[in-house]
């Protein structure tokens, strides 16, 4: 250490090389991320928010959850009624399609958040296909219950 | 490199740490209330990311609830503490943890989003410039580092979010439809006339490209004219308050680190009548 009076507002070596240190490993996980990670990898996971191309001459879809009350009404339910955000059972799709049991836990957690209101006794969940042509919706749409639980 | 640790306005880091902690409260009481319904989603459902699988975090259930009380007292004991200039490593780091936790649950569930890692930054570089005094008009490089280190974490989310669309979706995806299928999956008054005048959402999709890609950066440099920062920081910000009237997402933990750019410490720093 050198005997030198300290400036204010100077940093000691070892400040300095900790921040240096600490400014490289997060910028090479960032980029590291960016170019070969994963959404797992958060959060230094790819910015990837809107990255995916849709065709312009293709489909969009868009999920829902709908649920069949033990009265009767079928209802559109979002996360706050089951915990999971749509797209969240997107991202879980491949798995309620592979084993549709797995609904039985949003009509658990519907339950559970709104135990005042009546039990689900079936919750599927719907795709709809958008049709478009030149990025313009062709007003043609297809529906599809991709995974569906009733309960037992 | 030394632009990275060149001395900044510790009031600056003080103003942000009020910002940001009081923020806290809002983003986990408020804006982003999904987070806390994960508390009673069976844990089958519960999908572990890396990080959760590295360390020994529990699978979140109803103790979640408890825990958003904890980081909502911690956040204002650590505001408290900001204005006080006292113990700002113990509290903000331990916000910064407990907030990290709180992202974890909030994304382990099928879905990650990316409006957060600027903020996340900032929670973990504001406690290392130790005190930081609303009063303080001095400057220092601790303040420096921790508020270029914002600036970097603001402007990556624009750039890399651009090379994330090159590398998932392919240089064509400017003109793919991606804006159309945003806009028909969550449109809003304002963005619903837009699917018949699909140039513009095309013409969207080119700006939003350039603008991640090339203004963003424009953010760090340090302009001779101050007026430059303000213009590009409003358009940025201007940008956000637009996507959450087109397609109602909005990046609000982003935009408070964005504020890091402005010379918040104007803001405390009344001028000062010379003897």
């Amino acid at each position: 250490m050198s005997d030198a009076p300290r400036l204010d507002g100077v940093l000691s070596a070892a400040g300095r090389h900790v921040r240096v240190a600490v400014t490289l490993v997060v910028a090479l996980l960032t980029l590291a991320g960016t170019l070969v990670g994963q959404d797992d990898d958060f959060p230094f996971g790819p910015f990837r928010m809107y990255s995916t191309r849709d065709d312009p001459n293709g489909t969009v879809v868009s999920t829902r959850v709908e649920a069949v009350t033990r009265d009767g009404r079928v209802l559109v339910v979002d996360e706050r009624a089951t915990g999971l955000k749509r797209a969240e059972v997107e991202g879980q799709v491949g798995r309620f399609r592979a084993d549709p049991t797995l609904l039985r836990h949003l009509a658990d957690a519907s339950a559970r958040l709104r135990p005042a209101e009546p039990p689900y006794d079936q919750v599927r969940v719907v795709e709809r296909r958008y049709v478009l042509r030149d990025s313009r919706p062709t007003g043609e749409q297809t529906e599809q219950v991709v995974a569906s639980w009733s309960r037992p | 490199m030394s632009r990275l640790l060149s001395p900044a306005p510790v009031a600056r880091v003080a103003v942000l740490r009020l910002v940001v902690y009081l923020f806290v409260p809002v983003d986990v009481l408020l804006t982003t209330t999904w987070v806390r319904g994960h508390a009673q989603v069976p844990p089958e459902l519960y999908v572990p990311l890396r990080i959760g699988r590295l360390l020994p975090l529990p699978t979140p259930g109803p103790w979640v609830e408890v825990f958003q009380v904890l980081l909502v007292a911690a956040a204002l004991a650590a505001a408290v503490a900001a204005a006080r200039d006292a113990l700002p490593r113990l509290t903000g780091w331990l916000v910064a943890l407990l907030y990290l936790e709180w992202m974890v649950v909030a994304m382990s569930y099928g879905k990650v989003d990316h409006d957060r890692f600027a903020f996340l930054v900032a929670l973990f570089v504001l406690p290392s410039v130790g005190r930081a005094s609303l009063r303080s008009r001095e400057r220092s490089e601790a303040a420096g580092w921790a508020l270029t280190m914002i600036a970097l974490a603001v402007v990556a989310t624009y750039t890399l979010a651009a090379v994330a669309k090159i590398r998932f979706g392919g240089w064509d995806w400017v003109d793919g439809a991606t804006l159309t299928r945003a806009v028909l999956r969550r449109s809003t008054a304002l963005s619903e006339p837009l699917l018949d005048v699909p140039w513009v959402l095309h013409a969207a999709q080119y700006g939003i490209l350039v603008m991640e890609l090339v203004v963003a950066p424009l953010l760090l440099v340090r302009w001779r004219d101050e007026r430059v920062t303000w213009l590009l920081a409003l358009g940025f910000l201007g940008f956000h308050l637009m996507t959450f009237a087109m397609i109602t997402i909005v990046f609000l933990p982003h935009c408070v680190a964005l504020l890091a750019l402005l010379p918040l410490e104007r803001l405390v720093q009344r001028e000062r009548v010379p003897a």
